[in-house]
């Protein structure tokens, strides 16, 4: 079972910042901190060491990760291991693009760096193991390193981060457990009632803080945005009952009201009978226009949104709402009324 | 004797038939079968003393049921395409392949209702597949009123230590109108004066009954009532660990911001009138109900009242963030019963039972990738299967 390690000039011991201009080079055997590593490897034996300036890196990136792609190519280590590159940000950044692109070329892959590393984000499907932020963590890091290597080399994939000890990829996988949800429910509720509260999912989401107030509605521009799955008769632009992947905008034409003749609903996660019976229910045009004529708003945008909110991700929604709000910014738009059904 | 023979006009047949046949198939343990267009899933049930094994009245719960076990009826209908005012979702089990993983019914002999719409219109060819189903569950349980069974359980509440904590399950319930009802003794969810407190071995026994067909994975068949791993995981540990304090059922789709809040304070009424220390609060469908769920989480843990939340993600393949649908801060500790985005490897089914195309128009036998959502109960938020997601 084979390894490749990554250092930079100062690990690989070809110099300090007067050489952090060396290009990639290849060294037979382990050097450096890879003496340490190799002897917590086991049966996983470091063939080479690749080496590059950090400065090199950083200004060349293309050109380093040329050379040092072709290095591995030729070696098909059953691993890449870089680093400890601990806290420090250009060593940290070769690591993680290094593995990152290494990984993508389906060589298994690990860096070793501090959790704040700009590295870590850099290091995308591959593994970070966490580190402390300065070389002092050395000894602490190696075995860590090593284990998640020698794992990675003989199975490829890991397990739950929690379990394998790296960082969680800012992604989720499925797995079977050994005890039915209910009972998983049972042990985590009874955990938290003796005092120690556990999750198997964190929360948080991106909570949306109500705007201030619109000083003067009857001098801004106010639009109707709707997730209600409202289109055209016979819905011409084809928008999904369901999982809709996009967003669609039509004139209003100076209508004073959506007719039935003329609009309808193909949401599929409500009884639409009502909603269609007059659309108005779903976008208030003709309430709209009667403030418009009041002047207790400003003026109407001629163009409606719609998309249809049902099943929808909310990475995917939250992109819908994005590219409408540029969209409603770019005319002037200052105050929306957006119905959800 | 005098004998009397009353002939009537054939007009009387003239009703239009909601259901115009249905094919009966045996798929025994082991056969590489896929089936689609799943409604339900029924474990044959059968009551010694007549009563019926999916009352309308009440009185699950009490006496003896029998269950043939191994057994699984399937109701199958693809749904006349117009006229829907909700729509159904694919709904698959796999019976091979890397999907019987995720339906739990390989290991069964499945017998499988594919139901064939006739007039009448979509609820109408529904509500008498559903009740077929409930009632072929019933014939097919028959047999084992003169046979000895294997194994009898009781399930009773007996004395525990004080000192244990009270635990009650709130079971959510979803009711968004035809075709995405739950049934509680008959009637859909939204009329059965919910939230209330049943007897936990009355949602073991036929009480409560499917009719939902929104996403699969999310759905709550038949079968995850009678077979319940909540209600069966409380009464193991009733005694042991805790104490079972009782099911509250509620309902999930109130339709106002009003409507959930106050069902939400109801939910904590029921679950204080049963004394609870901590509740598990289970989730039935997506989205709008997993509002519900969090509402109902905020309103117990400000009556003092401890949670765990039962649910699944849903937000694409690889589960990024943010995770859930809906959160509140007071929802400290959740049981993820998996992602329904991620895809489930490809297979191919020697046989196709229930319809050969998908929704989508695809061939069911060469579908390709399929997410965890199309699997029939996969992702079921009462805990009823093993899958859950964690970080990678």
């Amino acid at each position: 079972v084979k390894a490749v390690h990554y250092l930079n000039q100062f690990f690989a011991g070809m110099g300090g910042e007067d050489k952090a201009e060396t290009p990639p080079t290849r060294i037979e055997g382990p050097v450096g901190p890879g003496r340490g590593l190799a002897a917590e490897l086991g049966a996983v034996e470091i063939v080479a060491t690749l080496a590059c300036g950090d400065d090199y890196f950083a200004e060349q990136e293309e050109e380093a990760l040329r050379t040092l792609l072709a290095y591995l190519e030729e070696d098909r280590p059953d691993v890449l291991i870089a680093g400890p590159a601990f806290g420090s940000g250009r060593y940290g950044y070769a690591c993680g693009t290094l593995t990152a692109a290494a990984a993508e070329r389906g060589i298994s892959a690990v860096a070793a760096l501090h959790p704040e590393n700009p590295g870590v984000d850099a290091a995308g499907k591959a593994y970070v193991v966490p580190t402390a932020v300065n070389v002092a963590g050395m000894r602490d890091a190696l075995p860590r390193l090593a284990k998640v290597a020698a794992a990675l080399a003989e199975r490829g994939e890991l397990g739950p981060a929690e379990e394998e000890g790296y960082l969680p990829r800012g992604f989720r996988r499925n797995y079977f457990a050994e005890k039915t949800g209910a009972e998983r429910a049972v042990d985590l509720l009874l955990a938290k009632l003796a005092g120690e509260t556990k999750t198997e999912v964190g929360g948080g989401l991106d909570r949306v803080e109500p705007p201030a107030r619109v000083p003067d509605l009857s001098a801004v521009l106010v639009a109707l945005v709707t997730e209600a799955g409202c289109v055209p008769q016979g819905n011409p632009d084809r928008l999904p009952s369901v999982r809709a992947q996009g967003w669609l905008r039509y004139d209003l034409d100076g209508e004073e009201t959506l007719s039935s003749a003329r609009y309808e609903s193909v949401h599929g996660g409500f009884d639409v009978t009502l909603a269609n019976e007059d659309p108005n229910r779903l976008v208030p045009l003709d309430a709209a226009r009667q403030l418009e004529r009041e002047g207790r708003i400003g003026r109407l945008h001629e163009t409606f949104y719609t998309t249809t909110g049902n099943g929808t991700p909310v990475v995917m929604a939250t992109r819908f709402g994005r590219e409408i709000a540029a969209e409603l910014e770019r005319a002037g738009v200052g105050a929306v009324l957006l119905s959800g059904t | 004797m005098a004998w009397e023979l009353a002939t009537f006009s054939p007009d009387l047949f003239r009703e239009p038939a909601p259901i115009e046949g249905v094919d009966i198939t045996v798929v025994r343990p082991g056969e590489p079968v896929r089936i689609t267009h799943v409604l339900d899933a029924v474990e044959p049930r059968i009551r010694p003393d007549g009563r019926p094994a999916f009352p309308t009245e009440g009185g699950a719960g009490e006496g003896r049921t029998n269950r043939l076990d191994g057994v699984v009826v399937l109701s199958c209908l693809d749904f006349a395409a117009e006229e829907r005012p909700l729509h159904e979702q694919e709904s698959i089990v796999d019976l091979g392949g890397p999907g019987a993983a995720y339906t739990p019914f390989a290991r069964e002999t499945c017998i499988v209702l594919t139901f064939r719409p006739g007039e009448g219109g979509n609820e109408a060819a529904e509500a008498t597949a559903r009740r077929t189903s409930l009632r072929v569950a019933e014939e097919l349980a028959r047999p084992t009123l003169d046979a000895e069974p294997a194994q009898v359980e009781t399930f009773e509440l007996g004395a525990a230590d004080e000192n244990l904590p009270r635990v009650a399950a709130l079971i959510q319930l979803s009711d968004l109108g035809p075709l995405y009802h739950l049934y509680v003794y008959g009637t859909p969810a939204g009329q059965a004066g919910l939230p209330r407190i049943v007897d936990p071995a009355e949602l073991l026994d036929g009480a409560v009954t499917s009719g939902e067909y929104h996403w699969a994975a999310m759905r709550n068949p038949t079968i995850c009532f009678q077979r319940n791993a909540l209600v069966r995981s409380l009464y193991a540990d009733h005694g042991k660990r805790l104490r079972f304090a009782g099911v509250v059922l509620m309902r999930g789709y109130e339709q106002s911001a009003e409507d959930k809040q106050r069902v939400a304070k109801a939910a904590v009424a029921r679950a204080q009138e049963l004394g609870a220390d901590g509740v598990i609060i289970t989730t039935d469908a997506g989205g709008n109900s997993h509002t519900d769920v969090m509402l109902t989480c905020r309103a117990c843990e400000r009556a003092g009242i401890r949670t765990t939340v039962v649910l699944a993600e849903e937000t694409d393949p690889e589960s990024t963030r943010p995770i859930l649908t809906d959160w509140v801060p007071e929802a400290d500790s959740i049981v993820s019963t998996g992602n329904l985005e991620e895809l489930v490897p490809e297979w191919r089914p020697e046989r196709v039972l229930g319809g050969d195309k998908l929704l989508d128009g695809t061939a069911a036998a060469e579908a390709g990738l399929i997410p965890v959502r199309n699997y029939l109960g996969a992702a079921n938020q009462m805990g009823q299967l093993t899958l859950g997601a964690r970080s990678a």
